[in-house]
């Protein structure tokens, strides 16, 4: 019965597409060529570049990006976009300090003290990601203005509360972050076990496959019987946790909480930056952990090795825009060869 | 269609009626609808059939009559309402999600989880799905190659055909195809012709939303032909021609 009744076209566009054209147009398979050639263009003009301390160093880096870069993931997937991740990270690192010094002062154990604070820190960005999402779904902000809102009043109560000085000194949390095994910190293991636990639920289970669905078609979603709002406003939620458990990643390597953290450097440009590197689509539907891991890692490798070969700080941002643009090139050719084929 | 009457109907409309403010959208609507039988819905834009499949579906709540699906009186609250009592809609051109694979599409809303402890934090069986979704396509008639291809790398028939299987797979009474052949080529207007077949042989009841007539008089059973929110005529497909049936659309027939 299945012969007489065949509805696929004569056109077999995944059939015709040569192995090495798909595999050239495999956002991940590119970008993980890119980021070993980097690798070794910088070991090539220092080898100081490949000494563990420095491979530490692009460790930790790597996971003060990370943990935003998968919530944008999250976001950008669902078809929506948080400008707010790094002034959320700014506001409760800054509130956190603040919260957390009285333990500090009271000598009380530094676990303690810095659970206290990660758990304030996720508090402070629930508040700021619940925030973006009651304009989102409460009342119908496009997620760009929302998260544009959050993202203004972020910077400016960081700024207000800390007076624009480091709030707090936590010596303990900086002696804290340089311990671990080798040359993995506690610190980049506890955020790369988040990280994985967030690629996981974004391809494994149902409430990764509702965000993709989402944003593929929120409205079949709907119709489905996905509960859209809820499921939109526990995203930014997320994305708002993530963003607070950043600032507090960033408080305890300089022991203290400011309002420039993830602000001067536009950290939520470069975490958008690292999803749309990674072949995620700003139209939602499309997205891959190991695509935003990877460039997350480019960007980190590149921000820092261009600083290993004496290259000026200020060039870098030019040199990630030049990466932006690449990957989004490379989008689009892929997208044109699938609908041409 | 004639034995069909003494069942019970999947489908029973009661004086229905609904208004959007001031304009009166539909107006005391009745019929019955039974499994095994394809009704076409026609009318021209305004004529009511849009508020009358969002009324079925759990969109619109009517101002008043009553909705009886297999006999048993119902009152959605919203559209997944109706889909747990048996009725899938496919609205439009908006029925899948694109970026996901044919299975996940399938599965939407009703995913496979993994059995143990993994199915309980939210774990899904893709394989499963996946291996289910080929199969039950090919129950109505749909061969597509690797269901790991998302839909938009599917053609529009390709694409309304996996809707339809869907709705098919789902549904315990009713499918609301709203103009499932809009958009389409003949050809592939044939496939989606077919599977409404293989949806009547599979005991359901269609309901079949159209402009495209020679589509309808092809399909269909019993056609039902709304105009300015009243049903003004219900007859088998048998007593239509093109003709009279846009005699009956515009009117002009009384």
């Amino acid at each position: 019965m299945a012969d007489s009744t065949q509805t696929e076209d004569v056109t077999e566009p995944a059939a015709r597409a040569s192995w090495l054209r798909r595999t050239l147009t495999n956002q991940q398979v590119v970008l993980f060529v890119v980021l070993a050639a980097l690798i070794v263009f910088f070991g090539l003009h220092n080898s100081l570049f490949f000494q563990t301390g420095e491979f530490s160093n692009l460790l930790t880096d790597f996971s003060g990006l990370i943990l935003i870069a998968l919530a944008e993931t999250y976001v950008i997937v669902a078809g929506g976009i948080d400008l707010a991740v790094g002034s959320t990270a700014a506001v409760s690192g800054v509130v956190a300090a603040g919260w957390i010094q009285p333990l500090v002062n009271a000598k009380v154990n530094e676990a303690v003290v810095l659970l206290v604070g990660a758990l304030a820190c996720a508090l402070v960005g629930a508040i700021a990601g619940g925030f973006s999402a009651l304009l989102i779904t409460a009342f119908d902000l496009v997620p760009f203005v929302a998260t544009l809102v959050t993202y203004s009043v972020g910077a400016g109560l960081a700024l207000v509360i800390s007076n624009g000085a480091p709030v707090g000194y936590n010596p303990g949390a900086i002696y804290w972050s340089a311990s671990g095994i080798g040359m993995v910190t506690w610190l980049v293991a506890i955020i790369l076990v988040i990280a994985i636990i967030l690629g996981v639920v974004l391809h494994f289970t149902a409430y990764g496959r509702y965000t993709f669905a989402i944003g593929s078609n929120a409205f079949a979603a709907r119709a489905a019987g996905i509960a859209v709002r809820r499921h939109l406003v526990s995203i930014y939620v997320t994305s708002g946790i993530l963003a607070g458990l950043t600032g507090m990643f960033f408080y305890i390597r300089s022991g203290s909480g400011a309002a420039t953290t993830g602000v001067s450097n536009s950290a939520n440009l470069i975490a958008i930056a690292a999803v749309v590197i990674g072949g995620a689509s700003l139209t939602g539907g499309i997205g891959r952990w190991a695509g935003t891991m990877l460039g997350a890692a480019v960007l980190t490798v590149v921000s820092d090795g261009l600083i290993f070969i004496n290259v000026p700080p200020t060039w870098i941002q030019v040199v990630v825009g030049a990466l932006i643009a690449v990957a989004a090139l490379l989008q689009t050719f892929r997208r044109r060869s699938r609908r041409l084929s | 269609m004639t034995t069909t009457e003494t069942r019970t109907p999947v489908l029973e409309l009661r004086h229905l009626n609904l208004h959007y403010g001031s304009v009166e959208a539909l107006h005391d609507v009745s019929f019955s609808a039974y499994g095994g039988e394809v009704i076409g819905l026609v009318g021209d834009n305004g004529a009511g059939k849009s508020s009358l499949i969002k009324t079925v579906s759990g969109v619109n709540t009517p101002d008043s009559g009553e909705i009886i699906v297999d006999g048993q009186l119902r009152h959605w609250r919203s559209p997944h309402d109706s889909m747990m009592a048996g009725i899938e809609t496919l609205y439009q051109d908006s029925g899948l999600a694109p970026d996901l694979s044919i299975g996940a599409n399938i599965f939407l809303g009703r995913e496979r989880r993994r059995s143990g402890l993994l199915g309980r934090l939210g774990f899904l069986d893709q394989r499963a799905m996946e291996r289910e979704a080929l199969e039950q396509l090919a129950r109505v008639g749909i061969t597509i190659p690797q269901t790991q291809r998302t839909v938009s790398e599917l053609s529009g028939g390709q694409r309304q055909a996996v809707a339809i299987g869907r709705a098919i797979a789902w549904a315990k009474h009713v499918i609301i195809l709203d103009e499932p052949t809009n958009h389409l080529g003949a050809r592939q207007s044939a496939e989606v012709l077919k599977v409404i077949t293989s949806a009547r042989a599979h005991g359901l009841c269609v309901l079949f939303i159209s402009h495209t007539l020679p589509h309808v008089l092809e399909v269909t059973d019993r056609i039902i032909v709304l105009r300015l929110g009243r049903v003004v005529r219900d007859a088998p497909t048998s007593q239509f021609t093109v003709e009279s049936l846009l005699a009956a659309i515009t009117g002009l027939s009384e």
